[in-house]
């Protein structure tokens, strides 16, 4: 009755079938199983389980017995004070409105979702930062609409030895506002002061195996001590790095999926598709990264409390 | 007594000899070298000149013998005093002061300067746009610190069909402030109403080839009659396809060369080095298109 991965790609992301057959993770309470597919988030980074038919409840029951608490101050709150998913941990990854409907083209929070298109890591902004994402397809368009993701460790094994040496010690700010305001997007006085972000190195090492990650997102703004210009490039240039194609996959949807990627090793991005004229309906949960130490970043932002 | 031209890569670029030997531009006066010259630059839109001793005032007349109209001061939103030397035209890329010390890091020049490593095409943001950029290597210093071209007919050659349908009539907003916004830069009102930039489509088409190219930049801000998020969402994925590293070339730079391109087809971007460790002097003349797009 052992758990077998499936590597889809040659550096990460595996499926994850038992004996041959869906695993339904509805059922999965046993330690044992729950360490397997922990060491196999460590090994593969990201991992799709098929024909997983999670309701919310569900879903949020999964996470917390599989890796604790739960990031439950999601950005897209600040915007929509009510959410359709009526949990402040269930981040809503679909097109739709309050009605159910399709968002218009213009419609605010639709703008702010195409956010997710940038290149990022869940919850950096945070402390602690987001850990798991576990990604839950309820309704998937008839037109390809893939999550892209991309391997940190790869990207930071393929460093060359100057820049690891370099950015080793360095610390990025990450704000989510910054990453919305890239695209245009602007936020009041009262809204920026809840997005005032995190301080986070841009080099993590994963505590069981040992393996570091580089540790950027779309939502670093800036790098702790530096002058903003060289910042910006130099995390501009880590991006270009990171995503190549040779890093990356992208997972195309089936109904009933749920992937679940390790935020501290990897990067995703939403791709574009006909969002106007296809319903998409995906729900999110984020855990939180257990294993931070509270003080060990050189500088934490005055942060507010997790709800 | 021909030209010979070195192909840089299998797409684009070439080095320039005749009979063996590089050919001085100084002494270049007859139409026939100078129409061989253009007719290169259309086919392989990025040419190498070794050992090209100019002075400001030569390199600003053979750009206007080769191309014709200069662009006049180059825009630095008034925000700095431009050393001009020996020529209007011919601006000034280095980490030097006008003493010749080398510019302090928090210098508003260098930091101004520092916007040239994103990639770009020179002058997109001005109407009509920048056609060749000539570029001289004055002092080069003694660790790389090379300039990267991307070749944007190969880019547009290689987009899905279906993107390059979706993108065939779209115009992109190019503005110089945008560019060094991106980078934290901040500029005054009225240094913006001198900046306001300059609409362009996505796509050019160079009227001697026929040859499509894709024309992007760092400088682009927003993509008319798409909301702004859409528009930058596109501009990032193109900018990320069309700067994979099969479409470019990197120059490492030699004391004395010139380097000319070709912007509406091309896009370039310095590369870091220990620029507060070493001094670099370049000198720029960029001309303006005077052909219709």
């Amino acid at each position: 009755m052992t758990v077998s991965f499936r590597p889809l790609h040659p550096l990460f992301f595996a499926e994850v079938t038992r004996d041959g057959k869906p695993l339904d993770l509805r059922q999965v309470h046993d330690q044992e199983t729950l360490t397997e597919l922990r060491d196999g988030m460590d090994k593969y980074g990201v991992l799709v389980f098929p024909q997983q038919p999670f309701t919310n409840a569900e879903q949020l029951a999964f996470a917390q017995r599989w890796d604790g608490a739960l990031h439950a101050k999601l950005g897209s709150n600040v915007v929509d004070k009510k959410t359709r998913l009526g949990s402040p941990a269930l981040g809503d990854t679909s097109n739709l409105g309050m009605d159910g409907k399709i968002r218009s083209r213009e419609d605010r929070h639709r703008l702010y979702s195409l956010a997710n298109r940038l290149w990022h890591t869940d919850a950096s902004f945070r402390v602690p930062a987001g850990r798991y994402s576990l990604l839950s397809a309820r309704i998937i368009p008839k037109v390809r609409a893939d999550t892209e993701f991309a391997d940190m460790y790869a990207a930071y094994d393929a460093l060359d030895a100057a820049t690891k040496q370099q950015i080793d010690k360095l610390q990025a700010h990450h704000s989510i506002a910054y990453s919305r305001q890239t695209l245009g997007f602007t936020f009041s006085e009262p809204e920026l002061d809840n997005l005032r972000g995190a301080v986070q190195p841009l080099v993590r090492t994963n505590p069981r195996t040992g393996r570091k990650s580089l540790y950027i997102a779309s939502h670093a703004n800036s790098i702790i001590d530096w002058p903003l210009p060289e910042a910006r490039l130099l995390l501009l240039d880590l991006m270009t790095h990171a995503t190549q194609p040779q890093f990356c996959y992208s997972h195309d949807w089936r109904d009933g999926d749920m992937v679940v990627w390790d935020n501290l090793a990897t990067m995703h991005r939403g791709r574009p598709y006909d969002d106007i004229n296809h319903k998409r309906e995906l729900v999110r949960v984020t855990t939180l990264d257990a294993d931070h130490v509270p003080g060990s970043e050189a500088k934490v932002l005055d942060d507010l409390a997790l709800v | 007594m021909t030209l010979c031209f070195r192909k840089l890569t299998p797409l684009f670029g070439a080095e320039v000899t005749r009979d063996g030997k590089p050919l001085d531009l100084r002494q270049v006066h007859d139409r026939a070298t100078l129409d061989a010259i253009n007719v290169a630059m259309d086919e392989y839109t990025v040419l190498v000149f070794r050992q090209q001793p100019f002075t400001d005032a030569e390199q600003s007349e053979f750009g206007e013998r080769l191309d014709g109209g200069l662009l006049g001061k180059t825009v630095y939103g008034g925000t700095l005093s431009s050393k001009q030397m020996g020529s209007p035209n011919v601006r000034d890329i280095s980490n030097v002061d006008e003493k010749g010390e080398i510019l302090r890091a928090d210098d508003k020049k260098r930091i101004y300067q520092l916007s040239n490593r994103l990639w770009h095409t020179d002058a997109s943001f001005r109407e009509p746009v920048g056609h060749y950029s000539l570029l001289s290597a004055r002092v080069v210093p003694p660790v790389r610190a090379d300039t990267e071209f991307a070749d944007m007919r190969a880019a547009w050659d290689e987009l899905p069909a279906q993107v390059q349908q979706q993108i065939a009539g779209l115009k992109a907003v190019h503005s110089i402030a945008y560019s060094r916004q991106l980078l934290g830069f901040e500029f005054t009102p009225d240094e913006l109403e001198n900046m306001r930039g300059a609409e362009q489509p996505l796509i050019r088409t160079n009227s001697h080839t026929g040859r499509k190219s894709l024309y992007i930049a760092s400088h682009i801000n927003s993509i008319l009659d798409m909301p702004i998020p859409e528009g930058r969402l596109l501009v990032a994925d193109l900018m990320a396809h069309a700067t994979q590293s099969r479409f470019t070339y990197c120059h490492e730079w030699l004391q004395d060369d010139l380097v000319i391109w070709d912007n509406p087809s091309t896009m370039h971007r310095g590369r870091p080095y220990e620029d507060g460790k070493y001094k670099r002097e370049m000198r720029r003349l960029t001309t303006v298109e005077m052909r219709a797009a």
